[in-house]
């Protein structure tokens, strides 16, 4: 059997999920994983799919597009490489890249009302000290309900990093925009709120 | 993966509901520094200290930083100083205490506790010496903290013992005058003391424990009143069942996060981690008050009639999510009621709210006892003495700990202000009914008798 990834984005409603897995079934596919998630009205699902030998991906593409025709909906598949690319498992507080080197994931939280390009100034300074985003939350509706104005970063420190560089130039960003700040490391989130 | 209300609600515990970790206790084991030369006994006690501790400080703000949560104090306990300087004059002692003093001063802590002695059946040689050496010592020290145990379920109240505390802090009260008698703040008298337990000024590292150990005092009172006043806005109508459950989850959270902090440290420094101590302890500052929890509950203030009952409830429901939260709970592990350090509690004394009586009556059913209570500087030391022995009595028939740290402020009367400044906070100087009093009772001596519920075995 081989791997492929589908991913389907279309307008949520009921029955997207099912149908897609109904179609992969009917081809004797197995889904190995799925996730989704729905921004505003958006939905995005995506499957990990082990397929017969004798089906290339073409043929699964289209007869999904087939099966979910009328639907409205993108779908888009992929060959999926399976190797070990660095960080497989960001779950764990602390978890092991490819060199064996331990990865910690902090979490850096902003609270405060959207401005133009916040993402994109933030992500700059991240990636300029070559650290990898393994999660990103961003909710702005405005209002003074903190919930409804945050930005949660998940990032990925490696022993190599400049930690508290990488900080120290976050909060600055966070006080020259007017958002309050936290760095905090993912257990803290784990004990309180996984129990 | 966390949604943003999890994420939120964790900040918002380290942001506007004060939670930290109060207190991460380096336990010190200096038996093996014991010597009858006091240079020799000295330099130990300091290269051992010195050896052990000189990363305290640094760690644990690393660990805080990691986390985003403070580690408000970081302190020392250290064997009990009437045993391993047992050989030595109160002089003597009152030479090491100086050492203590500039120890802790070099290592960057606030207080140092376990300048201490357990007398709770008799009087040795070396508790003497330590006993006379209290005021001395205490006067003449900023970081020293001082326990004496003289009570214990299991031996009765020694009253000899309880008598000449009551001199000792007449005396250190009177040596730090110019100070409003701060001397007292850092000396506890205690009945069931616990071996483990990081919070000063009682802590100190007892026999039974390793040659070092980290113990966690966490905080939490912000955080216990927020979510009570959370579910009381949610529903107004919220019974008392539902509110203990609330306490409850909010203290096994809380306890959770001391002691992740405290492993970390603990590992950092390569020493064994012991217990964390359940405590809510709080500071004078707003928003970190027992007191206020009190009023969310629904009484006007700490004190009045329902206060003993809630204080029981907080106590127990603390003490519940704690327990599920680590295997390793030691120390007080119950609610604080200090007067001075805690903003709320101080008012209720200055208004009225709170006499002396309903206080030691609400040690009856929390942790500690009369803790930080500032009193007539003119009180006799019968009354004083008097005063202590009931708490110890408490302590010893409950089979749990209590303890006293009165503070006799000299020239000053009730209803006058004093400020010992910093964590230990200010008070109005409660009422002491008969503080004049000479009653021979508490001069007779001897031994009150262990209670039949100490016959275990």
């Amino acid at each position: 059997m081989d791997k492929i990834i589908v991913t389907v984005i279309g307008k949520d409603r009921p029955g997207i999920i099912a149908s897609v897995s109904k179609s992969l079934y009917l081809m004797e596919c197995n889904l190995q994983n799925v996730n989704q998630m729905v921004l505003q009205n958006q939905f995005a699902g995506f499957f990990v799919v082990e397929h017969p030998t004798c089906l290339t991906l073409e043929a699964i593409l289209s007869k999904l597009e087939d099966d979910l025709n009328g639907q409205n909906l993108k779908i888009h598949a992929d060959m999926l490489d399976t190797k070990v690319n660095g960080s497989n498992n960001f779950d764990k507080g602390s978890i092991s890249s490819k060199d064996g080197a331990s990865e910690e994931i902090f979490f850096i939280t902003t609270i405060g009302p959207d401005q133009k390009g916040l993402v994109a100034r933030f992500t700059e300074i991240i990636a300029s000290y070559n650290v990898n985003v393994v999660n990103l939350t961003a909710i702005f509706k405005g209002g003074d309900d903190p919930t409804a104005n945050i930005m949660s970063y998940q990032v990925a420190i490696n022993p190599d990093t400049d930690q508290a560089g990488l900080f120290k130039s976050i909060r600055n960003k966070a006080k020259e925009l007017g958002l309050d700040i936290s760095i905090q490391h993912k257990n803290i989130f784990e004990t309180i709120n996984k129990i | 993966m966390f949604n943003s209300q999890e994420i939120i609600s964790t900040i918002e515990m380290v942001k506007n509901e004060h939670l930290d970790v109060r207190a991460v206790t380096l336990g010190i084991n200096l038996f093996d520094c014991i010597s009858h030369d006091l240079n020799v006994f000295k330099k130990n006690v300091r290269n051992k200290i010195v050896k052990k501790a000189s990363n305290l400080v640094s760690i644990c703000d690393a660990v805080g930083e990691k986390y985003g949560i403070a580690v408000v104090n970081k302190r020392i306990s250290i064997s009990p100083i009437a045993l391993v300087a047992a050989p030595f004059s109160a002089s003597e002692m009152v030479e090491i205490a100086h050492t203590l003093n500039d120890v802790a001063r070099e290592v960057n802590i606030d207080f140092l506790g376990g300048f201490s002695a357990l007398v709770e059946k008799g009087i040795a040689v070396g508790d003497s010496s330590l006993i006379e050496a209290l005021p001395e010592a205490l006067a003449q020290t900023q970081r020293l903290c001082a326990s004496v145990n003289v009570a214990t379920t299991r031996s009765g109240i020694n009253m000899d013992a309880v008598l000449q505390m009551a001199r000792a802090i007449k005396k250190a009260s009177e040596l730090s005058k110019a100070d409003d008698g701060l001397a007292c703040a850092k000396l506890c008298v205690f009945a069931n003391i616990p071996q483990d337990m990081p919070f000063m000024a009682g802590a100190y590292l007892g026999v039974g424990e390793a040659d070092a150990v980290i113990n966690v005092g966490v905080s939490g009172p912000g955080v216990v009143k927020k979510a009570i006043e959370r579910a009381v806005e949610q529903s107004p109508n919220i019974d008392l069942g539902k509110i203990a459950e609330i306490i409850k989850n909010t203290a096994c959270k809380v306890t959770r996060v001391g002691e992740l902090i405290g492993r970390e440290v603990a590992e950092n420094l390569n020493i064994r981690f012991g217990v964390v101590d359940l405590s809510l302890a709080p500071t004078p500052t707003v928003g970190d008050s027992i007191g206020e929890i009190f009023q969310t509950l629904g009484l006007t203030s700490i004190g009045v009639p329902g206060s003993t009952a809630a204080l029981a409830m907080l106590n127990d429901a603390v003490k519940k999510g704690g327990a599920f939260a680590s295997s390793h709970v030691g120390g007080l592990s119950g609610a604080f009621i200090p007067v001075s350090e805690d903003l709320n509690i101080a008012e209720a004394a200055a208004n009225g709210y709170l006499s002396i009586e309903k206080l030691e009556a609400m040690t009856c059913v929390c942790s500690v006892g009369l803790d930080m209570v500032p009193v007539p500087g003119d009180i006799s030391e019968e009354t004083l003495a008097g005063i202590i022995a009931d708490e110890m009595a408490i302590g010893m028939i409950n089979n749990k700990t209590t303890a006293t740290r009165i503070i006799p402020v000299p020239g000053k009367k009730a209803g006058d202000k004093v400020s010992f400044g910093g964590l230990l906070g200010e008070a109005t100087i409660m009422n002491v009914p008969h503080a004049t009093n000479r009653d021979v009772f508490v001069t007779r001596g001897g031994r009150i008798p262990a209670p039949i519920h100490s016959l275990k075995n």
